[in-house]
């Protein structure tokens, strides 16, 4: 839980080659009441290792249910700016009852429309400022150009917005947009994509390539990636004790991932399977436990697939967009005011 | 813009008594961001946006041994006249996302976020506050602000809800249900090892958690104060560690602030210590008393440009006045407003645009001032211009006779602004046995000397935790 701990963690899945690495987060524990619950914001932890990290992309959850929009499209895009354009946002929903008590709202009834409504809103934001707005013009003395700085006047179904954002464009112009299948659907209001990266699962490698395959009939230019977890046989002891004893602490849910219980080989066959179908942009390694799957991770998993050119360590300088393939959106806004001026 | 105020000549100082004779002075400095005290043009002057820029600033404050680092918050950019003010410094990152960044590249200097309590979920700004703590190691601090305005409300998702009158009562509610967050983690109080379960139920706010982060080294985040009103005093006192003031550059003036805060802190069931007091100012050195005193004068030029002084005068006649000559006489005719609206952002009400306008003009004509002189000569306090030596007495001063605990500096200009401090006025302090000559503890509460947060003091401050815990 402490700083040094997170940073040298981050480090080495970098050092590992991974191409992001993702911060799961909730407000609200999943055992009430118990220290092993305890969970720092997301955000903070990915601002955190910003800096002490040059390439890797750093994706935090944020629940689009209940916190407010406009703070979390500020929050994205200052990661965005602190990382050098790093920034990924896992856009999540909050069911049950427990969040909208903790925020003292009433439960949100309808989860796909306000997911939509906050990425759209977001997405809004974060072009509300030209790439180009600061203009510094001493003679005029103004600082910025009004005209490339734009209101976005959203109204979606439970709250509107009217921006602009505090923060200027962030470097990707906009970070990088994950959400499990279904969370989010799009398009967006004018036909867009809204994410950019949909995480799929499967009850087998078949059930998880067609979802992938599925993702990229419906947008050609969104990014499948498989959702695995992972027990690895380390540190003595085989994936299956491990998990067995994992399950007696309080089971591991496998929600929609595939999972991998077992020896680095068999993990390496399974992803040689899932990167055979070019629907499969990549996958997700969700590990039981990063300090002891971690290292076997890094040291026999990640050298062979790089040998095998299914993955390339990701470069500092680059972005997130860089490493996932996806090109820098121009502003949706770019040249509004001009034009009816 | 504040109103003129008659400049206290140093001179004038050593009337007061010395009444904490080993008291050291305690640096702050506050990366404002958004406003036209900082300078833009100048080919010296960086980044706002660029980590580069925060780091440079917040590494050096380190280095001088500062107790913390501040940033502000934006909740929505300022308009004028129903457009976008484009004279000033403008966009900026969130304020703990960025001190999340710094905190990993620093080790010791406290990190300080302004947040708004109208427009911010409790849950969400607890959680985050703590998260930077735990991160930081005990060096995240809460700079409590208040906004009620509608206009500012047309970001989120609660819109302007909040009665004026009741922006602290909702500040009060937001404050002690944090506090019931940050105390719910085990510790020596909580043997058991269980999370308490959080309820807080207040008429402006509603709350029911299982919180999820631990304690830091420092119990809870510093709490900062930075209201004037008699309110916002009152608040502080019962509530805050430190206040954020404005009395900082007239010693009287702040030997009066600093009274009353002492009484409203004793009133409120605290010893009178209990509050510090960082009022926030400005620091101009030159070789010589003169060389600064020019130095002063180009650095009062280049914030109000000959546009910004045009817009400065322009808020109180209500109109567009870029057609003026900023080196001409104000406008002939009178303010024509009785209302003044449409100045987002702003404070300035049409109340008092008349008596304004003039008291301006009267100014003007008796020291044959142009508008930008005008502007220039009505911005308020100019903080402290001299030599480092001169500077370091007057700041040693205004901390030994008990008017302040430090000083919260704002550069005029980022990211280099700070150099000539750390590197001249630092060291004359330490001459001086005014100041640490190394960091003694590793938390911000440690820095600033601070007792245990209000709600952690045991059976011997049963009132001070009960009004901490107030309203929810």
């Amino acid at each position: 839980m402490s700083g040094a701990r997170l940073a040298r963690t981050v480090r080495h899945a970098e050092n590992a080659g991974l191409t992001f690495v993702t911060f799961a987060d909730a407000v609200v524990p999943a055992v009430p009441g118990s220290p092993a619950s305890a969970r720092l914001d997301a955000v903070t932890r990915a601002a955190f290792v910003a800096r002490t990290t040059t390439a890797v992309g750093l994706v935090p959850e944020v629940p689009t249910t209940y916190p407010e929009p406009f703070h979390v499209a500020t929050q994205l895009a200052s990661l965005d700016l602190t990382a050098s354009g790093r920034a990924g946002w896992l856009a999540s929903v909050t069911p049950g009852d427990a969040a909208p008590a903790a925020y003292g709202r009433a439960p949100v009834a309808d989860l796909d429309r306000e997911a939509r409504d906050v990425v759209q809103v977001v997405r809004d934001l974060w072009d509300s400022w030209e790439d180009d707005a600061v203009v510094r013009d001493v003679a005029t003395g103004r600082y910025v150009d009004r005209d490339r700085i734009h209101r976005v006047d959203f109204v979606g179904a439970s709250f509107s917005v009217v921006g602009p954002l505090i923060t200027p464009r962030p470097p990707q112009g906009q970070p990088v947009v994950l959400a499990r299948s279904g969370d989010v659907a799009g398009p967006g209001r004018d036909g867009e994509r809204l994410v950019d990266v949909v995480l799929v699962g499967g009850t087998d490698v078949a059930a998880a390539r067609a979802a992938a395959r599925a993702v990229v009939a419906a947008d050609p230019g969104a990014r499948a990636v498989v959702e695995v977890q992972v027990v690895l046989d380390a540190a003595g002891r085989t994936g299956a004790d491990r998990l067995a004893e994992l399950d007696a602490a309080g089971p591991w849910a496998p929600g929609t991932a595939l999972r991998h219980v077992g020896d680095p080989a068999g993990l390496l066959a399974l992803l040689a399977e899932l990167a055979d179908d070019p629907a499969v942009a990549g996958v997700r390694l969700l590990a039981a436990s990063l300090d002891t799957d971690l290292p076997v991770l890094a040291r026999e998993v990640l050298p062979a697939l790089r040998a095998d050119r299914r993955t390339a360590a990701p470069r500092s300088g680059a972005t997130l967009r860089d490493h996932l393939g996806l090109t820098r959106p121009a502003d949706r806004f770019a040249g509004a005011a001009r034009a009816t001026a | 813009m504040t109103d003129p105020t008659p400049q206290t000549r140093p001179a004038d100082e050593t009337a007061h008594p010395i009444t904490r004779p080993g008291a050291e002075v305690h640096l702050g400095v506050f990366f404002q961001g958004v406003n036209h005290t900082t300078i833009w043009s100048d080919p010296e002057s960086g980044s706002q946006t660029d980590f580069a820029s925060f780091e440079r600033v917040a590494r050096t404050a380190e280095r001088g041994l500062f107790d913390a680092f501040f940033l502000g918050e934006g909740l929505r950019l300022r308009e004028s006249r129903g457009r976008l003010h484009d004279l000033d410094v403008v966009g900026r990152p969130d304020a703990i996302t960025q001190l999340a960044a710094l905190a990993a590249v620093t080790e010791r200097i406290g990190l300080v976020a302004t947040q708004n309590t109208t427009y911010n979920d409790p849950v969400d700004l607890a959680r985050r506050l703590a998260s930077l703590d735990v991160l930081s190691g005990g060096r995240a601090a809460w700079n409590v602000v208040t906004t009620d305005n509608a206009w500012t409300g047309e970001n989120f998702r609660r819109g302007g809800y909040l009665d004026h009158a009741r922006r602290y009562d909702r500040a009060e509610q937001v404050l002690a249900t944090a506090r019931r967050i940050w105390d719910a983690w085990p510790d020596a109080d909580r043997p058991d090892g269980s999370v308490a379960r959080v309820e807080a139920h207040g008429d402006l706010l509603d709350v029911a958690i299982d919180p999820t982060t631990p304690r830091s080294p420092q119990g809870h985040p510093v709490i900062f104060q930075a209201g004037d009103s008699a309110q916002g005093r009152d608040f502080a006192a019962r509530s805050a560690d430190v206040i954020f003031s404005r009395h900082g550059s007239v010693l009287a003036d702040a030997l009066e602030f600093a009274a009353d805060i002492r009484a409203r802190a004793v009133a409120a069931g605290r010893p009178e210590d209990d509050v510090k007091i960082f009022p926030g100012t400005a620091i101009v050195v030159g070789d010589t008393p003169a060389e600064a005193e020019e130095k002063a004068r180009w650095v009062a030029r280049q914030q109000v440009t000959p546009a910004t002084a045009l817009h400065v005068v322009g808020t109180i006649w209500a109109e567009d006045l870029s057609g003026y000559d900023p080196d001409g006489p104000l406008p002939a005719h009178d303010p024509v407003v009785a209302e003044l609206g449409g100045e987002g952002g702003s404070s300035t009400t049409g109340a008092r645009t008349h008596e304004v306008a003039a008291r301006w003009r009267a100014l003007a004509e008796a020291e044959g001032l142009s508008i930008r002189d005008l502007v220039i000569r009505v911005s308020g306090e100019r903080g402290f211009v001299g030599t480092p030596s001169a500077v370091a007495d007057r700041l040693v001063r205004f901390v030994r006779t008990g008017s302040v605990d430090g000083f919260n500096i704002s550069p005029w200009i980022i990211p280099s602004g700070l150099d000539d401090i750390v590197d001249r006025v630092v060291p004359e302090l330490q001459e001086r046995g005014a100041y640490r000559t190394a960091y003694t503890g590793t938390t911000l509460r440690e820095h600033l000397g601070l007792r245990a947060p209000l709600t952690r003091r045991g059976a011997g401050a049963a009132d001070a935790r009960e009004a901490a815990l107030a309203g929810v």
